[in-house]
This record gives structure tokens, C-alpha cells and sequence, in this order.
């Protein structure tokens, strides 16, 4: 059989098959569909102001590798004008995340970006090892998950930028949509979608691989050759999670539009207004600073179960009154540091957002 | 370490988890022992089945009066006939014996105690009542007809009429014209060769519907798409029938199981603009599709809608039993005797589940871990209204179209544009030119502009790998015949259909210097 030739310069040899489309491509028309899709994604969301200081939280991990890539590589081509930082949390796992800050590392010096590295220790006072002993293999996933986010944003601080960007892909995102109609989180429902979440009290946050297809970021990584660190997580994973993901790749496999028509999906729907009034107002933690649906934020209710020997006192009700009924948390109790948004004034160019036609 | 003995270790054999939360007695009386357990809660037989009709009238009685919120205590008066859709599997059958016992046979079971005997409750609500059945066996090969078996499932229930219809109707203009409306459109197809869908006509004139069935089945993509385009075919002639029945509602036998599944295999095939049509639908026929007066005129004298006016006749779908699971269907029908003829999965040799498939083997897995999943996917989706702008309603399924879609489609996966010529990042020339969604320079017709995305993606989203046709020696044929409502819309020039910018697709006609001036004459010069 005669080679096939690109379906889309109908030129040179094709010798991939995309993902997203099925249709047989040649490597450089690879990258640039590629990288073009994220650009779009970029102008049509109007995520970006020329002079804005940006960070890319990098775990070492595929998606975030190639984003920093496709990040640095879309900022000249474009003329984007971001100054890009990479941020990188160190959850304190030993032999999961060693390996992976030295591809953030490794980046740090291929990309000439600053770098800073948070860890939970520094943070909370806790690793995730030490976590686990205390709790145990189970629900350690939701410590993670609320401490990273937090770190996050208290890192970017510390760098003093304006948005933070993630490695969050077309995948994961329609998961989280399966996930959260399946579990009833109509909250998360309402939101998991949009490319940029803020809120009044937190950096900006977005995610320029909202349509990328995992395989074709696989795709991209082995293409340029950039190697990162594929490693699972040493702790047990959320079994929930786990569901949703082995069904998406399921549905893929049947129709590998499935991603991105679940995404659609999330797109095409919004809560109800006479919902959306039964929402809990968002509102500022009393203790660290942080952004909260209660009095106290998630953190530092979790934080305070573990200073006290109480761990699970915000991953269930029951245990949070037990909490509650044991009395009122002790003087001397490890705090997280008080949360403060970016606010040194910085001279910014009064440019327009970057748009198509840069 | 060895296996753990149970007979000598009671610690070898893990513990049994229990099915209820507190006792084995029925939480409603209390004393009796229970029979079922339905979501860790225990019932007896005597206190489930008014539970079931009250869960069931609960859900429907709502939605009969033409005002939905309206008072319903006092009387139930709906606008037109009922048509019930039956499958022959265990949701319709339960919901065609519930609602003869309940509002024909007027079952004093299922009636509840207080009111007296004049109470208006106990009147008939729907004059005539119909069972709809359609036939897929000509779908798939080897398939059983179960027409004659329905039949006599039908026939255990006086007082109602039976409508059986085939799957190839939809493609049959004999029925068309039985219905009440005109079949005289030219021969036209769709080509389902590649994504670009493009309106060509029928070279071979049209086929006969069996064969126009197969040959549209066979050039689809996926499985999946020909699962969901079953489906489709088989709602749109129970809507048709409905209007055709005089009937005001369409009543359909989807359990709370079965809407999760539908939810979630909607939402995987890019369906959740129409999150909301899956619970509950009104359906307006288009206005080219819609019956002939006269033919109408006709049913109005004996129906329920004798007097009204037709032309602004809607059929509301209502699902009965969304608030009632699989099991508790389950325990109805084996309670009451109910012979339920059953269906046979939709598979041929080759074929890989689709996606509809998969959602009901995953959510029935699922349930058994997670007890409350479906009944909380229902409610979240319950809570979900659509976003964005309506652009008519699809051609194909019927139900709205988000406005956009095709933009989107394009700016999120580029499909046909070359590459710029590569520049080098570092040598400080100018960008290459940013890409915008590329415009429609192909000016020939094309379906594309009147389907809804789920529509849209069914006909064009391809597999990874070949896919084998349920008829491998059905005829290929370049271009297909379309369901004949579509082809009614296409032939009536898609008119109503406001998307794109409401061109005319069909009609392509040269533009006199006249009627030229006319559009721009606010611009010219006087001479």
C-alpha cells in the first residue's frame, strides 16, 4: 500500500493518526494543529494581557511539561508578552514526587524560567507522609487535593503573578463532568468547565488544555522529545475518580469524540437560577485568609483535625461535630499563615487583552 | 500464609454486609415483615403497591392539564388523547398496566381512600387510549418479529386501540401520507461518506423503505450512531403517531434506572443542551410536517380537542416512572402477573457496545457499590437548564439546537486548514496570521446547518477502527435517503429553521438586476 499523504497539507507522509479527529496527519502539521488549537483556546477565552505575570504549575508530569513547552513556545510565536514562572508543589511523598522536581528543574534551566518550589511541610507543617500515618491510606486523597489547591495560590503570591495556569486536559475535565453529575456536586457541576475560574479573593486561574486530548499530549511530548515523569501515586487512588475514568476510556474507545462531546455537553448546560440562589455564599476563612464556604476553610479544618488527632474532622459531618463538641480549638494550634492576594502595584502596559489578531 | 478455613474460622469469611438499615419489618406498618428493599429501606407487599401508584400518579398527574401548575386537585382534563409507547420490555409494560388500572379500568386499588365515590377522580381522564409499538427486527439480522406477541400482550387490556408500526417507516411516504401530510418532495439523500454532509439527490430514484432503512444503518459511522439513530426514529414516529392519534400526551415507560442511563449516554454524545427534553418534552410539529386540515378536522370530531383549533397542537412526553427504579418495576410486574415479552439486544457479528451500552453496564455496576447513584444522577440533572441561544430545532431528531455549534466544532479541532510556512520563533519576523474558524467557502448544500450537535456528531464522529455493518450486503450506496420528516423539512426548503442566517438550502436561483437593486437600492446614487 502506497504511503498515505497528510490530510491536511496533502503533502508530506502522514505517519500519525489524531486522536481528536482520526485523521492521518504528518508530524509538523501535528504540531501545528496542536499548538493552534491551544492558541485559539487562548484568544476565543481572552485569558491573557500583554505585561501579565504568569505561572504554570508544574508537577513534572506530562501535561504540565508540554504546557510550560507550548506556553513559552505560543508567548514569542505570538508575541503574547507574558513573563512566565514555573510553580511547583512538593507534597512531601517520598519516591513519587523526587524524580519529577528534577524535570521542573530541568525545565527551569531549558526554558529560562524562574522556578519556585512550595512544600506542604513549609506550608502546613504536615508532609503527605506524615499525613498518611496519621489517617491512613484512606481519604488522604482530599488532604492532597485542598492543600495542593491552597499551595497553589500561596505560591503564586510569593511570586507576586497575576494567573496561574494548569495542566488540566480535555480528559480530565469531562471526567470531572461524569464525576460531578454522578455524585450529585452541583456546585462543581456549574463550574468545572469554564476555562477561567476567579473569585474575588483568589488568582486567576485557567486551563489552556481544555481541549487537548491526554493522547495527543503524549502525542506531543514524544514528538519534540521532552520527557517528564509518569508516576502514580503512591497513596491509594480516589476509587470514585477511578470509575469515571476507566468509563471515559471506555466511551473514548467506542467513539473517541466522546471527550470533547462530554465537554460540549457541560458547555451547553447551566444550574437553574432558583438553584443557583440555594448555593452557599462564598466567603473569607476567619483564620488563614483563604477563600471558604464556612467559617473555616477546608485547609485549615483539616489542618486542625490533624494538630488534634482528629483527621477526618472535615471529610465528614459527623466527625466535624465531634470535633466541635470536643471544644474550642486549643491557643497555641499550627495555623496556616494568612492568605494575601498579589497586591504589590505593578506598572502594566494599558494594553488589550491578547487577541487573534496580534 | 494459607486460605482461611470458614468451617473452623469465623474470621476467614467476610461479613456480610447488610441490605437494610434497621430492620427486616416494612418501615411504612411496621409489623408486617418486609418483602422488598428498596434503597436500604424495607417494605411489605401490601404497603408497596399503593407506595408504587402514589409515586406514579405523583409524577404524571402534574403534567395532564394543558397549564401544568394548574389546580388538579378537583378534575384532570387533558387536551387531547394519550398514546403510550411500548417496547415490550419491563418499563413500558408496568407503565401500560399501571395506567389501565388507574385510569381505565379505575382499579379502586390504586385509587386513594378519601374523596368518596363522585369524586371527579374517579371519571375516565383520557376519552381514547392508544398502545404504540415499534418493530425493529428489519434493523438487525436474525431478530425475532415480536409483533403478534405484543399484540396479544396488548389484548389482556380492554378499551385500547393498537398501532403497530416497523422501524422503516420512517423512511416509508405511504406512511408519511397515512398521517395526513403531503409526501410530494423530489428524491433528495445525504452523503454520509465524509463529515461535509452534503444534500445531493437520489440517483436510483427513491428506494423502498427496507432498503432505504439498511443502506442509511449500514453508511453510519459507530455503533453507537446506530443505536442512537434508533432511538431517534423510533421517538419521532411515536411523536408522529401522537398527532396523527389526536393525542395530546405521549406517555412513556423510561424507569429512574433507564433515565440515568439516557442522562449520561445523552451527556457522553454531546446532548446536554437537550438534558431537559430527556425528562420531559413538548413537542410542536413543524409547520410544513404538520397534518392537512382536513385530515385532522376528521379525529377532531371524535377526540377530545373537538372545536379546537390544530394548528398549535403540541404532544408533551411525559415519563411516569422516572421516580420508580428497575427493581421496584421489577417487583410490580412479578406482584401483578404482568408477561413481559421482553426485547432482544440490538447487536449483529463484529459489533463493539456502543456508548449507550457501556452507560447502562457502567451505571447498573456502579448502583451496586453506590445504591443512590441513579436516583442522584436524575436529580442533578434536574437541576441543569440549557445555556446558550436556540437555533430551530434539528432536522433530524427534533429537538432545539444550540446556536454556534459549528463554530465551536471548528475552533476547538482544526480539520482542514494547511499549515503557514514555518517561522522561526527566534529569527524576529512577524507572526504567522492567527487562525480563525475557517469560513464556509464550499457553497454547495449541506445537512450540517440543520442538525443539532448529538445529530451532527452521530452522523460524521468516526471510530478508531473500521466498523462492521449490521447488512454487509446491503447495497453501499454514495448517498443515502433521509427519514421522511426530514425530507419534508428539506423539501418545504428547511423553512422556519432560523440557522444559518436562514438561508435557503435547497433552492439555488440566479438573482436578477432587479431584484439586486432592490436589496441595495438604499445605497445607490440618483443618476
Amino acid at each position: 500500500m502506497p504511503p498515505r499523504t497528510c490530510a491536511l497539507c496533502n503533502d508530506a507522509r502522514a505517519i500519525l493518526k489524531r486522536p481528536k479527529t482520526g485523521q492521518q496527519i504528518c508530524k509538523e502539521c501535528f504540531f501545528y494543529v496542536f499548538e493552534t488549537e491551544v492558541h485559539n483556546t487562548i484568544t476565543e477565552a481572552r485569558l491573557f494581557k500583554p505585561g501579565d505575570r504568569v505561572a504554570i504549575g508544574a508537577s513534572g508530569g506530562k501535561d504540565s511539561t508540554v504546557l510550560a513547552h507550548v506556553m513559552k513556545t505560543l508567548n514569542e510565536r505570538y508575541k503574547y508578552g507574558l513573563e512566565l514562572f514555573l510553580l511547583s508543589i512538593d507534597e512531601g511523598i517520598t519516591g513519587y514526587r523526587d524524580d519529577s522536581l528534577e524535570t521542573v528543574k530541568r525545565n527551569q534551566q531549558q526554558y529560562d524560567m524562574p522556578l519556585k518550589i512550595l512544600s506542604y511541610d513549609e506550608l502546613y507543617g504536615w508532609t503527605m507522609d506524615a499525613i498518611v500515618a496519621q489517617i491512613g491510606k484512606k481519604n488522604n486523597c482530599t488532604f492532597c487535593g485542598v492543600f495542593r489547591r491552597q499551595a497553589l495560590d500561596r505560591g503564586a503570591a510569593i511570586l507576586n503573578v497575576d494567573h496561574i495556569v494548569t495542566g488540566h486536559n480535555a480528559d480530565d475535565i469531562a471526567e470531572t463532568v461524569l464525576m460531578n453529575i454522578m455524585r450529585g456536586d452541583i456546585a462543581r457541576l456549574g463550574r468545572c468547565t469554564s476555562i477561567c475560574t476567579q473569585g474575588e479573593d483568589t488568582i486567576k486561574r485557567s486551563k489552556p488544555f481544555k481541549y487537548a486530548y491526554e493522547k495527543e499530549i503524549v502525542m506531543y511530548a514524544y514528538f519534540k522529545k521532552l520527557d517528564y515523569f509518569s508516576t502514580e501515586c503512591i497513596y491509594s487512588p480516589d476509587a470514585y475518580r477511578g470509575h469515571a475514568r476507566a468509563f471515559l476510556k471506555d466511551l473514548e474507545a467506542a467513539r473517541p469524540s466522546a471527550i470533547i462531546d462530554i465537554i460540549h455537553s457541560g458547555e451547553a448546560f447551566e444550574i437553574k437560577e432558583d438553584v443557583k440562589a440555594t448555593q452557599k455564599i462564598q466567603q473569607t476563612c476567619r483564620r488563614c485568609g483563604y477563600m471558604s464556604s464556612n467559617e473555616l476553610c477546608k485547609a485549615c479544618t483539616l489542618l486542625e483535625g490533624l494538630e488534634r488527632g482528629m483527621a477526618t474532622a472535615a471529610v465528614t459531618d459527623r466527625a466535624r461535630k465531634r470535633l466541635d463538641a470536643d471544644g474550642p480549638a486549643p491557643e497555641n494550634l499550627r495555623t496556616i499563615p494568612m492568605f494575601q492576594l498579589p497586591s504589590a502595584p505593578r506598572q502594566k502596559p494599558t494594553t488589550t487583552a491578547v487577541e487573534g489578531t496580534t | 500464609m494459607s486460605c482461611g478455613n470458614p468451617t473452623t474460622e469465623p474470621d476467614a469469611l467476610m461479613q456480610r454486609r447488610k441490605k437494610y438499615d434497621k430492620t427486616k419489618n416494612c418501615v411504612k406498618c411496621k409489623d408486617t415483615q418486609g418483602n422488598i428493599v428498596i434503597r436500604h429501606a424495607v417494605y411489605c407487599k401490601n404497603c408497596f403497591i399503593p407506595l408504587l401508584v402514589h409515586k406514579f400518579r405523583r409524577t404524571l398527574e402534574p403534567s395532564v392539564n394543558p397549564k401544568p401548575d394548574g389546580p388538579r386537585r378537583t378534575a384532570l382534563k387533558p387536551a387531547g388523547n394519550l398514546l403510550v409507547g411500548l417496547s415490550g420490555g419491563l418499563g413500558s409494560s408496568v407503565l401500560l398496566d399501571l395506567i389501565y388500572k388507574c385510569y381505565i379500568a379505575l382499579d379502586k386499588s390504586t385509587m386513594p381512600a378519601e374523596g368518596g365515590r363522585d369524586h371527579p377522580r374517579h371519571e375516565r381522564v383520557w376519552k381514547k387510549v392508544t398502545v404504540c409499538y415499534v418493530e425493529v427486527c428489519d434493523a438487525f439480522p436474525g431478530m425475532k418479529d415480536r409483533t403478534e406477541e405484543i399484540a396479544r400482550f396488548v389484548s389482556r387490556y380492554d378499551e385500547l386501540d393498537f398501532v403497530p408500526l416497523r422501524i422503516q417507516d420512517a423512511f416509508d411516504r405511504t406512511w408519511w401520507e397515512k398521517t395526513g401530510r403531503k409526501a410530494s418532495f423530489s428524491d433528495m439523500g445525504v452523503s454520509l461518506s465524509d463529515e461535509s454532509l452534503l444534500i445531493e439527490s437520489l440517483s436510483a430514484g427513491h428506494p423502498d423503505p427496507l432498503t432505504a432503512l439498511r443502506t442509511y444503518l449500514s453508511s453510519l459511522p459507530t455503533p453507537t450512531a446506530i443505536h442512537t439513530s434508533i432511538q431517534i426514529l423510533t421517538r419521532v414516529l411515536l411523536l408522529h403517531t401522537a398527532l396523527q392519534t389526536s393525542s395530546s400526551h405521549l406517555l412513556l415507560g423510561t424507569s429512574l434506572t433507564s433515565l440515568a442511563v439516557s442522562l449520561i449516554s445523552g451527556v457522553a454524545q454531546g446532548a446536554g443542551f437537550n438534558v431537559r427534553e430527556e425528562t420531559m418534552e413538548e413537542w410542536t410539529p413543524d409547520p410544513e410536517t404538520r397534518p392537512t386540515p382536513d385530515v385532522v378536522l376528521d379525529d377532531v370530531k371524535d377526540g377530545a380537542d373537538k372545536g379546537k383549533k390544530q394548528l398549535k397542537r403540541t404532544v408533551r412526553v411525559v415519563r411516569p416512572l422516572r421516580d420508580i427504579g428497575m427493581k421496584e418495576c421489577a417487583a410490580w410486574a412479578w406482584w401483578s402477573h404482568i408477561p413481559i415479552v421482553g426485547k432482544e439486544k440490538w447487536v449483529w457479528p463484529g459489533a463493539k457496545p456502543g456508548i449507550g451500552t457501556l452507560t447502562k453496564d457502567f451505571i447498573l455496576g456502579l448502583e451496586q457499590d453506590y445504591p443512590s447513584t441513579v436516583s442522584t444522577i436524575v436529580r442533578t440533572c434536574g437541576k441543569l437548564a440549557p445555556k446558550g441561544e436556540v437555533s430551530g430545532k434539528c432536522i433530524l431528531c427534533g429537538r432545539p439546537a444550540q446556536r454556534g455549534v459549528q463554530e465551536w466544532k471548528a475552533r476547538i479541532s482544526i480539520r482542514s486548514q494547511p499549515p503557514p510556512p514555518p517561522a522561526d520563533p527566534t529569527d524576529g519576523s512577524a507572526p504567522p496570521v492567527p487562525v480563525v474558524p475557517e469560513s464556509k467557502s464550499d457553497t454547495r448544500p449541506s445537512l450540517t446547518p440543520y442538525l443539532c450537535y448529538p445529530c451532527h456528531t452521530t452522523l460524521t464522529s468516526r471510530s478508531a477502527r473500521p466498523v462492521p455493518s449490521p447488512w454487509p450486503n446491503a447495497a453501499q450506496a454514495s448517498v443515502v435517503a433521509l427519514p421522511v420528516w426530514t425530507e419534508a423539512r428539506l423539501g418545504a426548503g428547511a423553512g422556519g429553521e432560523p440557522s444559518p442566517a436562514d438561508e435557503e438550502i435547497m433552492v439555488a436561483k440566479k438573482m436578477g438586476q432587479a431584484e439586486m437593486k432592490g436589496i441595495v437600492n438604499e445605497f445607490l446614487l440618483d443618476d
